[in-house]
């Protein structure tokens, strides 16, 4: 799968968990820049996106996710 | 890995709470008329053996996550663990921020050395003034809470946790500042806790090191693993999560309440953020005073509450406790007056200097003023103070039973 494709996908995604329309994400985006993303929404997220990329993380995965960027790289090698 | 954290976990768990099952385990026995064949032991905590236990699995996880390397040298793997100023009580800290300073430590310079000493006065300050002072009162009322009105009680159990607060706070503040002095920065355990407006803000602010710890280690692999049950999977993540927080302060129902009560706060906080978020949004609501106001009390409250069930002896006391707050009025107890001002003066001290740091960060600076007769002044006003008020009967440190 293409990386725009991706982040298009992923947008839709974390508009509807953190419930807020206009959030454009880009690599660099971390939880600190994200209203209400915090470790309890954190769960719901990568649920989401295995649920939206019918893909299953590892607990390694999720060690080495530490912004979007890490995300869409880990996301493409599951593909 | 399994193999290294069951055998680092062992010492802490046979120490912990091997007396207190071998003494059920012999009245038990005793009762069908049998000999428990193991003689009761009884032997002191080993000091700090939580807080290296921790600091140990930390390393040992993150080595295995391909987080950190494997250190090689033993003897800065030693430092690591058993780094004097954090081994009584924390702040637990990670390999990846220590290991690297002890590797490249460099002379101590005279900023960090001066910023070292600046945690260590106020450190001193909260334990000595404000901490000890505050555990006169709370533990006079709380032993014989049966001869003290409803009012009293409330006013003791809302006293607590700001015993709690600069207790282990200022102890924290004193091992961060012994390690600045040395030229170690470690992190900060606690960030104005009594000014979050919410549960899960509190808990980002509460005893930071050892929250971060069970949110990596423990929360996160479980919610993890209950992920496809979506919300309620994090429900059922943060219920076991502070349930083994609370049994981890000692084995009693009370720190199992304790810990239920802090899952059932978070929980319902979980389950009701996004409806909260779009009446917050509609009306504006977290730009108002009084609603930052409102969740500020509700948030303390509620912690206060829990932790009735954390300083009572047995459930029985806190449900005492509980039902004597509301069914019994009458006058403040005061006490020995001089104690009661001190309290009073000491918290509002502590309280006035977070809220600055809070709301006013760059204002009204007093240790950090750029003025040195300032400067010099506040210094000599907090270190006359501790001699003067504060408690030097080497009373205990609460953290050091954990």
């Amino acid at each position: 799968m293409e990386k725009t494709e991706i982040v298009n996908k992923l947008t839709f995604v974390f508009r509807k968990i953190f419930n807020n329309n206009s959030l454009i994400i880009s690599n660099e985006l971390t939880a600190n820049d994200v209203e209400g993303w915090d470790s309890l929404t954190h769960m719901l997220l990568v649920s989401e996106v295995e649920n939206t990329f019918s893909i299953k993380f590892k607990l390694k995965d999720l060690n080495k996710m530490k912004n979007v960027g890490d995300m869409v790289e880990i996301i493409s090698s599951k593909f | 890995m399994r193999l290294n954290i069951i055998s680092v976990l062992f010492p802490l768990v046979f120490f912990k709470y091997f007396t207190d099952i071998n003494i059920e385990m012999i009245q038990y026995m005793d009762g069908i008329g049998l000999r428990w064949p193991l003689p009761e032991i009884k032997h002191m905590l080993p000091i700090g053996i939580s807080f290296y236990t921790f600091m140990a699995i930390g390393y040992t996880i993150d080595v295995y996550n391909e987080e950190i390397k494997a250190e090689k040298n033993i003897g800065i793997l030693a430092l690591f663990i058993s780094f004097f100023p954090l081994i009584l009580s924390g702040p637990i800290e990670r390999a990846k921020n220590m290991i690297p300073q002890f590797k490249s430590l460099n002379a101590i310079d005279f900023n960090s050395l001066s910023q070292g000493l600046r945690f260590i006065l106020w450190g001193y300050f909260m334990k000595l003034v404000v901490a000890d002072r505050i555990g006169i009162y709370v533990d006079t009322i709380f032993i014989n809470f049966q001869q003290h009105n409803g009012s009293t009680i409330m006013f003791a159990s809302f006293l607590y946790p700001f015993q709690l607060y600069t207790d282990l706070g200022g102890y924290s503040l004193i091992a961060i500042g012994v390690s600045k002095v040395l030229g170690i920065s470690v992190m900060h355990n606690f960030n104005r806790p009594f000014f979050a407006s919410s549960m899960s803000e509190f808990w980002r602010r509460w005893h930071i090191s050892l929250i971060s710890w069970l949110t990596d280690y423990l929360y996160t692999p479980l919610s993890f693993y209950f992920r496809s049950y979506k919300v309620w999977g994090i429900v059922i993540a943060l219920m076991i999560t502070f349930i083994i927080s609370g049994i981890w302060h000692g084995a009693a129902m009370t720190f199992v309440v304790w810990g239920l009560l802090q899952g059932v706060f978070l929980s319902i906080e979980a389950l009701s953020n996004n409806s909260k978020n779009e009446i917050e949004k509609k009306y504006n609501l977290k730009k108002r005073i009084w609603y930052n106001i409102l969740g500020i009390t509700i948030t303390f409250v509620l912690f206060a509450v829990s932790q009735i069930f954390g300083r009572s002896n047995n459930l029985e006391m806190a449900v005492n406790i509980l039902t004597r707050i509301f069914s019994t009025s009458g006058a403040l107890f005061i006490g020995p007056p001089s104690n009661f001002i001190y309290i009073i003066v000491g918290l509002l001290m502590v309280l006035l200097k977070d809220f600055a740091d809070e709301y006013y960060p760059s204002k009204f600076q007093l240790f950090d003023n750029s003025n040195k007769i300032i400067r010099i002044f506040s210094f000599s006003l907090i270190f006359i103070t501790i001699l003067i008020i504060g408690v030097f009967d080497g009373g205990q440190f609460i953290y050091f039973q954990f």
